[in-house]
């Protein structure tokens, strides 16, 4: 049961005789309903369960009669108690869900579009949520109601209290997650924290602890068991300083502590290759230089920015190690509540209990994000959505976009299209509207955005659906890429129905509401930004101009000659690693083994050139450069080499670069003296296309079946195959 | 219900036991931390924590650890002027 279900105690009077019973107080709240209603009284801690659906029913009749809405927090209490309200009184999402639960008009498998949007909802009230998950446990939908429980965990935890029951059972149906935690503080807390975060992020976390501040041993000694590895860091375990130290030999014992941290960052990076993610230190709220705190050296905040600076730079050096910006995690806690200090001298917890929930779903949305990395295309609506007004009725004049309310909230969103863009989106324009629409953006003066932003656009009066779908062929992406933005519930409703795999974001209704709205969107941000990330769009664009050619080119082969591809192969150098990582991360479809190598993988075969080597190619063509398009990973064995990750961005796909890039990576290992080179191919749901590639390319089969098949290439009898369509440069 | 049967003078902790400890054996005054196998030093946190965010106040460290049967949380409440 939810906490805030049981009704507060009613307080006692003195004497028991005069003390109206419980019933007495109820009638005359019924019968004064209106009345209360009018002068905005709900009492709240009334049971309301016991009291009859007629009595219940009277209470809107009487509303009705003198033309009164029934007041929220009326409806809220009559709904968790479990009555049915008339339809027309369930005035938001939660309360319709919730009354449609309590009359059992719907089978909770039909609302799974709904419990999606109630997961996202800002403005959940914790006792509506805790009885919509409580309903959804009474009427079998265990697992709706444990994900609903897990999502909304984070802001509200009592909305787990219902499953609690059922929780371990679902999250055993989950696919395990070894966690190696360890801190500088103790971890219990955390640790019981991080089963329903990472729960919420679909996976069931095993967690083993390192022993009580153990931080920088399990750092200098990674657990190679674990698929991710997570340090608490806190500022008072880690650097609490001692005033009895002169001021110089304070400074330099901190310095001292941010350098013990950072190599033992370092020490892991070049252990382990699985994941690491550390928080940063919270701004700390008591300062102890008062107003000078974030200036002078013995300013606390001066000191806390000392270490996650070093911090920040660990991790932006070494691709394995995430930091997790606290500030970030905390920002919804005031921050004199980001520690508890009964906890602390109980126990040396560093973290109040809201805190080390907060961090422990900032770790598991960091993995999440880390994992199946952020969405890649945002698909746009153009009416109401990127401007005010409706193109085909107001006509341009009168769309509002410029530099007052409400024109300036639109160029605010307009602005935060284009920087996503530039952190590596797609833009791409999902419009009813006649093709001319997309003039807009030329034609009036307060757009930010222009024509040439657009990755691609689908402009016309088919179905959105219908579109994105082939946007999505066009562009050669996987709709679980798109997240799609559209002022209409009915456009988004669709598409949640029939393309379910596309993120559907709920944009809020308020233009100005919008701006900040997309910057908090979770799956818009970035892990780590590339060079490449800012041209993306550029690229696609080159590319979508090769397709008008290939279908002017009366023959492919005509096409692909009039391309004039070049292709440089080259040893994978330092500062592409974390490119070539990235694409190994996000790469799908033509991708032979899909092994996901990390920033740490790709980097020990530049410095082991005796046991492997990492090639990539750049592509170019008339049209432009596509970059880095191309790589792949091979480890020798004596006189052999065995390719263990081959893949291509589809940008570059079906122009032969695939097959002159082989050809150049065999011919790099015949350089070396390598007789035999063998190749896997593993499938997954999405690599169809490169089934056959090694067939193609000369390799004979060599054992195993659908779902995994080996393959060898003879360097010394046979001819390394060649495409006559790319000029392929060898800098390796 | 519970509270029928037992002594408490704030029914709402039977919920917090039942939350915290999955505690549904009688509550009364008298429990302590002997007679709830999950009443630990890690779970006397959480229980912490939900006795200050269901009645909305904060605890000191004494208050803490002076909580060690349902008798001392009820004499602790009733200082806040819960």
């Amino acid at each position: 049961m939810a906490l805030s279900r049981e009704p507060a105690p009613i307080n006692a009077a003195d004497d028991p005789a005069v003390r109206p019973s419980r019933e007495e107080i109820l009638e005359t709240i019924i019968s004064n309903a209106a009345e209360a209603a009018h002068r905005r009284v709900t009492p709240r801690s009334v049971d309301w369960s016991g009291v009859s659906p007629a009595r219940v029913a009277s209470i809107f009749a009487a509303l009705a009669e003198r033309s009164l809405a029934p007041p929220r927090d009326l409806v809220d209490a009559l709904l968790v108690a479990g009555h049915a309200v008339p339809t027309d009184c369930a005035r938001d999402l939660q309360q319709r869900a919730l009354n449609d639960l309590n009359r059992g008009a719907v089978a909770p498998t039909l609302i799974a579009g709904d419990l999606s949007r109630l997961a996202e909802h800002e403005h959940m009230r914790p006792e509506v949520a805790g009885a919509i998950v409580d309903r959804l446990m009474s009427l079998g939908a265990d697992d709706e109601a444990c994900s609903l429980g897990l999502a909304l965990w984070p802001s509200m935890p009592q909305a787990l209290s219902p499953v609690r029951a059922k929780l371990a059972s679902h999250l055993a149906s989950l696919s395990p997650l070894q966690i190696r935690l360890a801190g500088f503080s103790t971890t219990e807390m955390l640790a019981a924290d991080l089963g329903p975060a990472f729960g919420g992020a679909g996976r069931n976390a095993h967690i083993s602890q390192a022993e009580f501040g153990g931080a920088l041993t399990t750092l200098l000694k990674p657990d190679a068991e674990a698929d991710v590895h997570i340090v608490l860091l806190d500022f008072d375990s880690l650097a609490a300083r001692d005033w009895r130290l002169h001021p110089t030999a304070l400074h330099s014992r901190l310095v001292e502590q941010a350098d013990n941290l950072s190599s033992a960052l370092s020490t892991f990076a070049s252990r382990s290759t699985s994941p690491l993610l550390i928080n940063s230190i919270p701004i700390p709220s008591a300062p102890t230089a008062g107003l000078l705190d974030s200036r002078h050296h013995s300013g606390l905040r001066h000191a806390v920015h000392l270490i996650n600076a070093r911090l920040f730079a660990a991790s932006e050096k070494s691709g394995n190690i995430i930091a997790v910006d606290a500030d970030r995690a905390l920002v919804d806690i005031p921050s004199s509540r980001h520690h508890d200090p009964k906890l602390w001298f109980y126990g040396r917890i560093a973290y109040s209990a809201d805190a080390s929930r907060a961090i422990a779903s900032a770790f598991a949305q960091t993995w999440a994000l880390l994992t199946r990395g952020p969405a890649k295309v945002l698909a746009l609506d153009f009416d109401n959505t990127l401007w005010g007004g409706t193109y085909g009725e107001d006509g341009i004049e009168r769309l509002a976009c410029g530099e007052d309310y409400p024109g300036n909230a639109f160029q605010a969103f307009q602005q935060e299209c284009l920087r996503l863009k530039r952190q590596g989106f797609l833009l791409v324009a999902l419009s009813k509207n006649d093709p001319d629409a997309i003039t807009v953006f030329e034609r009036h003066p307060g757009m930010i955005l222009k024509p040439s932003d657009f990755a691609a656009t689908a402009i016309n009066w088919q179905s959105k659906p219908q579109n994105i779908r082939q946007i999505a062929s066009e562009l050669n992406l996987g709709l679980d890429s798109f997240i799609f933005i559209d002022d209409s519930p009915h456009e988004r409703e669709a598409m949640r129905r029939l393309v379910p795999e596309v993120a559907v974001a709920e944009l809020p209704t308020d233009p100005a509401r919008r701006p900040n709205w997309i910057r908090e969107l979770t799956r818009t941000w970035p892990i780590r930004l590339t060079d490449e990330d800012e041209r993306r769009t550029e690229m696609y664009a080159a590319e979508r101009q090769n397709r008008a050619l290939k279908n002017s080119a009366a023959s492919v082969e005509e096409y692909l000659r009039g391309l004039q591809q070049r292709l440089t192969v080259s040893h994978v150098a330092p500062e592409a690693v974390v490119r070539v990582a990235q694409m190994q991360q996000r790469t799908n479809q033509f991708n032979l083994t899909t092994r996901r190598l990390s920033d740490a993988d790709i980097a020990a075969y530049l410095d082991h050139p005796e046991r492997g080597l990492a090639l990539l190619g750049r592509v170019a063509d008339k049209f432009g450069d596509h970059g880095i398009a191309i790589t792949a990973t091979v480890s020798f064995e004596g006189s052999n080499a065995a390719i263990e990750t081959f893949l291509m961005s589809c940008r570059v796909i079906g122009r032969e670069v695939e097959k002159a890039f082989l050809g150049s990576l065999l011919l790099v290992l015949a350089q070396r003296g390598i007789a035999r080179v063998t190749a896997q191919f593993i499938s997954t749901k999405k690599n169809g296309m490169v089934r056959n590639f090694y067939r193609e390319n000369g390799f004979s089969f060599i054992g195993g079946d659908d779902s995994a098949s080996s393959w060898a290439f003879d360097l010394s009898t046979q001819s390394v195959p060649r495409s006559e369509f790319v000029a392929a440069i060898l800098e390796a | 219900m519970i509270a029928q049967q037992s002594d408490l003078s704030y029914p709402l902790l039977a919920t917090i036991f039942e939350d915290v400890f999955q505690h549904t054996d009688l509550l009364t005054t008298a429990t302590s931390k002997d007679d709830v196998s999950r009443w630990d030093s890690l779970q006397h946190i959480a229980l912490v924590r939900a006795i200050e965010t269901t009645f909305d106040i904060d605890l000191s460290l004494d208050e803490m650890m002076e909580m060690r049967t349902v008798g001392d949380i009820e004499a602790v409440l009733q200082r806040h002027g819960i």
